[in-house]
């Protein structure tokens, strides 16, 4: 069935608001499960709810309008404070919030899909009878109840009441008094009525919508911007501005032609350059800040997946969020989400013990994860920290051994930070067996892609029986960046300054070399290096100095140096791309043009570091 | 190609072809008049690193970068200083845009589609078969009529991906 809505500006304001709504309510949720007692906090849930039924119904979406109905009339008892909250409730609240998400998805991508709704309004139902306030009492009664609603799929409706009598004999009288006034009816009528092609009709769609729904919403998420008026009008401004001062450069160019004042022309041209470049500079951020969108939009959906994932494991766990304002490129935040899932995955399944375990260790029994995020210069800067048990080298290493993912030898020559690096190869884990959690070695695989591609750094800060913290760093934004301009043999390439970690002058006596690759020694680690000039194949000119300088770059959890002939300064540069046909070049990821308009190609130092390894990556893909 | 300026001329009795022609190692080539967006004077060319042999490098058109052929080294031709005719034919291949050098660019020329020959069957000079569209044979001169699309979308794409 397709969607048929007579205003399709009426239907986009309503998807937008309503994802935007269900966003918040997963939060929210999530919070009043923590304070049970916020009132204002559980009246803007009910408001929330009540707004998607309203507008739904409006726009005659019965799926959405029939969940949604039964979930706000759940919500409003808890409100009356005629039920309290407990696990249970919240669970049944989730479920249907989830229930609504797949609808309003299904109505994004365009088609309505049948979809069972049964299952979870049946689980909404039992608490909106009178005497549901007993049956929080009866906690337990719920794990049951679950079989209950599948039960009538075998047209065993009739046989309902009994049901929640058995679990516990001392509730036995009261049991009868909750079962009988469910009402009953809405359940089993509908279920009657059609059993069966509500049972095909959901397997046989449902493959079909996914992809469409996952689509549709891709593009919905990125096709619109929404811009705080204020910017646009402080956009407006520099705007004026930069008018202004074309229109005095117009005015200096024709005084100087008609040699009017000569002498005082490069004066007043040096002082209009500065006022250019000043008001060209808050142009760009001004620019740059409407691409830009919280960080929160990732950090919102983690509350909730650390609360199923705790209770999955067992383990109690506080996630603390901090700086959930911050601000980076639209492409950066579309980016981080699956990096950020499984690292926080990882600290909640391999770096948090279990209660009994931390009170052992002497520690709190509820861990914490603390998720921050915040600006430092042109990067951001986002940690996953945890209080757990730490990394332990020794078993990184054994493990890593064990998968045959490196060589005794290799391993003899690593140092702490090389060993931990380990964590990133593709197949590594130190689980003995894969869950449905972890244990694959594709998380931390996934993380180093996704930062490699945003051009990002990753540091580990491990401390064994205390915890670790997951450092990452990554640009601003992603079409003007900072960058290190250098030369190699008269040639000048751009290196981004995000990926640069430091650059020093060494004289080239002090390269060594350790199984045919070019290494500096540099404090405590091996730093392997790689000659530009030879990756570039640039024609060596004659002088041959006996300095060079290197420049070390990081790319995920890699570090490299680059050989160059000269540092040639920091610039900011707007990258453009090559075109296709020169788009895949290995290490070259880009070009720019320079103040004299002539084009310097780009690093691209993932390309550079990648190539080693090329192959390693193709096998796990 | 097919879709070139074509004119009903009465006087020539087919459809009418604009060409801009060419030199190349003192031989003249055609090629289609709607291929080519403009033709400039040599610039900086900043070479890129690891590509065939063939493509010089890029140059800034207008703050647009566009990857610059040396169609000599294309065509395996002699080497030679680029000089003040010296060009670079900038054309829209396969949708995007692509700079070629040539010797010098002498003129735009109108042509009968009728006049157009096959090309020969064995074709001696560097220029591979498959980018020659046909011969025009008029009085006094000899053109080689290129199909630039056709050379770099079998060509190109089999070296591009095989670096990638």
């Amino acid at each position: 069935m397709s969607i048929d809505c007579e205003d399709q500006e009426l239907l986009e304001g309503f998807l937008a608001e309503t994802t935007e709504l269900l966003e918040k309510l997963d939060d929210d949720l999530i919070s009043l499960e923590k304070s049970p007692d916020d009132a204002e906090l559980m009246n803007r849930i009910f408001r929330s709810i009540h707004t998607v039924k309203g507008a739904s119904s409006f726009l005659g979406f019965d799926l959405l309008v029939k969940v949604t109905h039964k979930t706000e009339d759940v919500l409003n008892r808890l409100r009356k404070a005629e039920l309290t909250l407990n696990p249970q409730i919240m669970d049944v609240i989730l479920e249907a919030v989830d229930l609504v998400k797949t609808l309003v998805a299904d109505i994004k991508a365009g088609e309505i899909v049948e979809r069972e709704l049964e299952e979870t309004i049946a689980k909404l139902i039992p608490f909106l009878s009178e005497n549901a306030v007993e049956a929080r009492v009866l906690a337990p009664l719920f794990a049951p109840q679950k079989e209950q609603v599948a039960e009538p799929r075998q047209g065993a409706s009739e046989s309902e009441p009994p049901q929640p009598a058995a679990p516990a004999s001392e509730t036995a009288p009261l049991a009868p008094q909750i079962a009988a006034p469910v009402p009953e009816p809405p359940v089993p009528a509908p279920r009657a009525a059609a059993p069966a092609p509500q049972l095909k009709a959901v397997p046989a769609k449902e493959p079909a919508a996914k992809p469409a729904a996952a689509k549709g919403e891709e593009l919905a998420d990125n096709s619109t911007v929404r811009v705080d008026v204020k910017r646009l009008d402080d956009l407006m401004n520099q705007v004026g501005e930069l008018v202004l001062e074309r229109n005095r450069m117009i005015q200096l160019h024709s005084d100087f032609q008609t040699g009017l004042d000569p002498a005082g022309f490069g004066d007043d041209f040096g002082k209009l350059s500065k006022r250019l470049n000043f008001v060209t500079s808050e142009l760009q951020m001004q620019v740059l800040k409407m691409r830009m969108l919280p960080v929160e939009k990732v950090f919102k959906k983690f509350p909730r997946i650390v609360r199923n994932l705790a209770r999955d494991l067992g383990k109690e766990v506080d996630l603390q969020i901090i700086g959930e304002e911050t601000e980076l490129d639209r492409s950066v935040v579309d980016e981080i989400g699956d990096p950020l899932i499984h690292l926080i995955r990882n600290a909640l399944d391999h770096g948090l013990e279990t209660p009994d375990e931390r009170l052992a260790a002497g520690k709190n029994r509820c861990g914490t994860v603390v998720l921050s995020a915040a600006h430092e210069g042109n990067q951001i800067v986002i940690s996953i920290k945890d209080n757990g048990r730490g990394i332990d080298p020794d078993r990184v290493s054994r493990k890593a051994l064990e998968k045959g993912l490196i060589t005794e030898e290799q391993l003899a020559i690593m140092g702490s930070r090389e060993i931990l690096d380990l964590l990133f190869l593709p197949g590594f884990s130190t689980k003995e067996q894969a869950t449905d959690l972890s244990g694959r070695g594709v998380g931390m695989d996934v993380v180093r892609t996704n930062i490699r591609k945003l051009n990002g750094i990753i540091e580990i800060k491990n401390e064994v029986g205390k915890g670790s913290e997951f450092i990452l760093k990554l640009p601003l934004t992603l079409a003007i960046i900072q960058s290190l301009l250098v030369e190699v043999e008269r040639e000048v390439y751009s290196i981004p300054l995000a990926s640069v970690i430091e650059t020093m002058r060494v004289n080239k006596s002090e390269f060594h070399m350790i199984g045919g690759q070019e290494v500096l020694k540099l404090r405590d680690s091996v730093l392997p290096l790689l000659r530009l000039q030879r990756t570039f194949n640039c024609a060596e000119s004659t002088a041959d100095r006996n300095t060079c300088y290197v420049v070390i770059v990081g790319v995920a959890e890699k570090r490299l140096g680059l050989v160059v002939t000269r540092l040639l300064g920091q610039q900011e540069v707007a990258i453009k791309s090559l075109g296709k046909f020169l788009a895949n070049l290995p290490g070259i990821g880009g070009s720019t043009i320079m103040g004299d308009g002539r084009v310097a190609l780009i690093v691209d130092p993932m390309g550079l570091v990648g190539g080693g390894e090329a192959a390693l990556v193709r096998k796990s893909a | 190609m097919q879709t070139a300026l074509k004119v009903k001329s009465e006087e020539y009795g087919g459809e009418l072809i604009q060409l801009v022609s060419f030199n190349l190692e003192k031989e003249e080539y055609g090629i289609n008049v709607l291929m080519v967006r403009e033709i400039i004077r040599m610039l900086n060319i900043t070479r890129v690193p690891n590509t065939p042999h063939y493509v010089e490098g890029v140059i800034n058109l207008r703050g647009k970068v566009i990857p610059i052929i040396s169609l000599r080294r294309k065509f395996d031709l002699m080497e030679a200083e680029y000089d003040k005719r010296t060009r670079i034919m900038v054309m829209e291949v396969v949708g995007e845009l692509m700079g070629f050098i040539v010797d010098e660019v002498s003129e735009v020329i109108r042509i009968s589609e009728k006049e157009i020959q096959p090309p020969p069957p064995v074709v001696s000079s560097g220029i591979e078969q498959e980018c020659m569209a046909g011969v025009i044979n008029q009085a006094e001169r000899l053109l080689v009529l290129l199909d630039l699309e056709k050379m770099f979308s079998a060509d190109e794409r089999r070296i591009f991906s095989s670096v990638a």
